[in-house]
């Protein structure tokens, strides 16, 4: 059998090395083995990097300003550094690469199709080169005694810190080799730093309330431009969400705060009925998605389906539908959406001991010029946290008295499952002699010890 | 395990005559481990993705049905295939123009290593087995969709040079 295998795979390779297009459609229906090329040992990897950078762009290794490790980043003397993002699969939903390979007729430049063990993809994003040096900014003496230092002496902070490796050091030192890698370090130094001219050298101290003015211009950025649709869900409308009160009339439970709260209320209106798990997630969306989900809900209610004018008839009618406590107006999303864009930044970007003062010094600047005022928004957090307490209490007040009654039945349950347990031991215990013995009569039966009575 | 500054090094043109054409490849994500590293051709064999005529692409490996959704890389990012290729002591930069730097010659030269750029690509499939994957929730599409855009709104300065104070 595996002779005639092995002529036929003969054959078949012999038609390979001819013309592959053939022996693709001839390898389908025969019974040809490949053998497998020998696994490569440095398997290629796949990244996503920018397109304009310089040929000149070096992968190295500095350290993290967040977790002090090191950290390979890409830095390109035109445009500045990249971070590296590993996306890998997670271990329940493993995933490898099948990297393709171009069907071309270009021989020379032929990529072969390889897999992968890992699924890694490594994905380069632009990093403000200001956060690579703030742990040095940072180390040179607290808040008050702060001295002006040269870049130098800030980058020779940078590499003389603790967590540094030899690595991240010689491979910044080689970095500040290029003048332009300089160049762009020092012009985002300025920025969070005071300067002055000493002997001809710019000298750095850091501000932090530049630094926070900085973060904070970054942060108004993201929430204008709107954050990702995931980090909406979980920390802007799951943080605002109001606990559910139940089903009441429309016009007895809403307490509009605003414009805005009534614009919802409209909403509630048309979409409540229909959607009731979907309600808080769309009362507390930003103010475009609601007048979608109005119109489009109006839409289906002209349609003159059965289905739709069954629906339309129900949202129509006021009562009946599930209201929150209390819904976030147009402010407090904005705020709250703000916020989370300023606590990502310093979570992921700033040394921790940073990250706690600049916050404490947000607090400190509530300043409404610059559309940091985060009380709308605390207010509501109050409120929203009495609302929750108030909820839980009369969830557990109904738990406790369930329980009472759970209590008892458990306490029986409990006993009857010990005693069943007791039983059971003592039975496997016994040998399957003494066990049937047990039933037998034994009442006219002498007993064994009779017979060694003295006689 | 000592990671030596890489450098990206562009796959050699074929010949002088010819221009340089990129080799390209497709990245397929396919929802099981394979265990294995490196070359597997010939892959018409068990790997033959189609298109559907609304679009949808379909592969059936190892007899399962697969279907793919097909992630664009955004604009101003190229997707690149590419493994370490062995190291070398660095000589000077060849453009050190030294201007105000002193180079220190001698001890301490990091190693400088090479990664070898071997196929490009601007789109990737995430295959799924017999539905999309869900967009919301696979890491790699929220990657390359909400993260870099998300990054480049961070990190971004050079267009908003600084707060006036």
């Amino acid at each position: 059998m595996a002779r005639t295998r092995s002529t036929k795979g003969a054959g078949a390779g012999a038609k390979a090395t001819s013309s592959p297009k053939t022996a693709t459609t001839t390898t389908n229906n025969s019974s040809t083995v490949y053998t497998l090329p020998a696994e490569s040992e440095n398997p290629p990897r796949v990244f996503v990097l920018p397109k304009q950078t310089s040929p000149e762009a070096r992968i190295v290794t500095l350290q993290n300003p967040r977790y002090s490790k090191p950290t390979r980043y890409l830095a390109c003397a035109s445009t500045g550094f990249y971070e590296f993002t590993k996306i890998s699969a997670s271990k329940t939903a493993p995933r490898s690469w099948l990297l393709h390979g171009s069907q071309g007729d270009d021989c020379d430049n032929k990529f072969d199709t390889h897999t992968t063990r890992g699924a890694d993809l490594y994905v380069s994003s632009a990093i403000d080169p200001v956060f690579l040096v703030l742990p040095a900014l940072v180390k040179s003496g607290s808040d008050k005694k702060r001295r002006f230092l040269s870049s130098d002496d800030h980058f020779d902070a940078l590499s003389e810190s603790s967590s540094t490796t030899d690595e991240t050091t010689s491979h910044l030192s080689e970095l500040l080799k290029w003048p332009e890698i300089r160049r762009i370090l020092e012009k985002r130094m300025e920025t969070v730093c005071d300067t002055v001219e000493a002997g001809g050298e710019q000298m750095f101290r850091l501000n932090q309330d530049k630094l926070l003015d900085e973060i904070l211009l970054k942060a108004k950025r993201m929430a204008k431009h709107g954050l990702p649709k995931s980090m909406v869900e979980k920390f802007v409308t799951k943080a605002l969400e109001a606990p559910i009160l139940g089903i009441r009339s429309a016009q007895a439970a809403s307490k509009p705060s605003n414009a805005a709260t009534s614009q919802q209320e409209s909403s509630h209106d048309n979409s409540g009925a229909n959607t009731p798990s979907l309600e808080s997630a769309d009362s507390q969306s930003t103010m475009s998605s609601v007048e979608t989900t109005y119109t489009s809900v109006s839409d289906a209610s002209t349609a003159a389906t059965s289905v739709s004018s069954l629906s339309s008839a129900a949202a129509e009618e006021p009562n009946n539908e599930v209201v929150n406590a209390m819904s976030a107006s147009q402010e407090v999303i904005d705020l709250q959406t703000l916020r989370v864009a300023f606590d990502f930044i310093c979570s992921t970007y700033l040394p921790p001991a940073l990250s706690k003062a600049l916050k404490e010094n947000l607090l400190a600047t509530n300043d409404s010029r610059k559309g940091t005022d985060f009380k709308p928004l605390d207010d509501y957090l109050v409120q929203l946290a009495k609302l929750r307490q108030l909820a839980v209490a009369a969830r557990s007040t109904d738990y406790s008295r369930k329980r009472t009654m759970d209590e008892e039945a458990d306490e029986r349950a409990e006993k009857k499952r010990k005693k069943e347990e007791e039983d059971k031991i003592k039975n496997a215990n016994m040998s399957r002699g003494v066990k049937q013995l047990k039933k037998v009569n034994t009442s006219g039966m002498k007993k064994l010890s009779e017979f060694f009575k003295k006689k | 395990m000592p990671n030596p500054i890489l450098k990206l090094v562009e796959p050699e043109k074929s010949s002088d005559d010819k221009p340089a054409t990129t080799t390209t490849t497709t990245p397929h994500m396919l929802p099981c481990r394979i265990h294995h590293d490196g070359p597997v051709e010939p892959v018409q064999s068990f790997w033959d993705p189609r298109v559907e005529e609304d679009g949808t692409k379909t592969a059936y490996f190892r007899g399962r049905k697969l279907i793919g959704k097909t992630v664009k890389l955004p604009e101003g990012y190229r997707g690149v295939v590419a493994a370490a290729a062995g190291t070398e002591i660095k000589d000077r930069r060849p453009e050190d123009d030294g201007n105000g730097v002193d180079d220190l010659e001698g001890e301490g030269q990091p190693e400088l290593g090479k990664l070898q750029l071997q196929a490009e690509f601007d789109e990737m499939v995430i295959w799924g087995h017999e539905a999309t994957v869900d967009v919301s929730a696979d890491p790699y599409v929220r990657g390359m969709e909400e993260w870099l855009d998300l990054a480049n709104q961070i990190h971004s300065y050079t267009t908003t040079p600084s707060t006036e104070k």
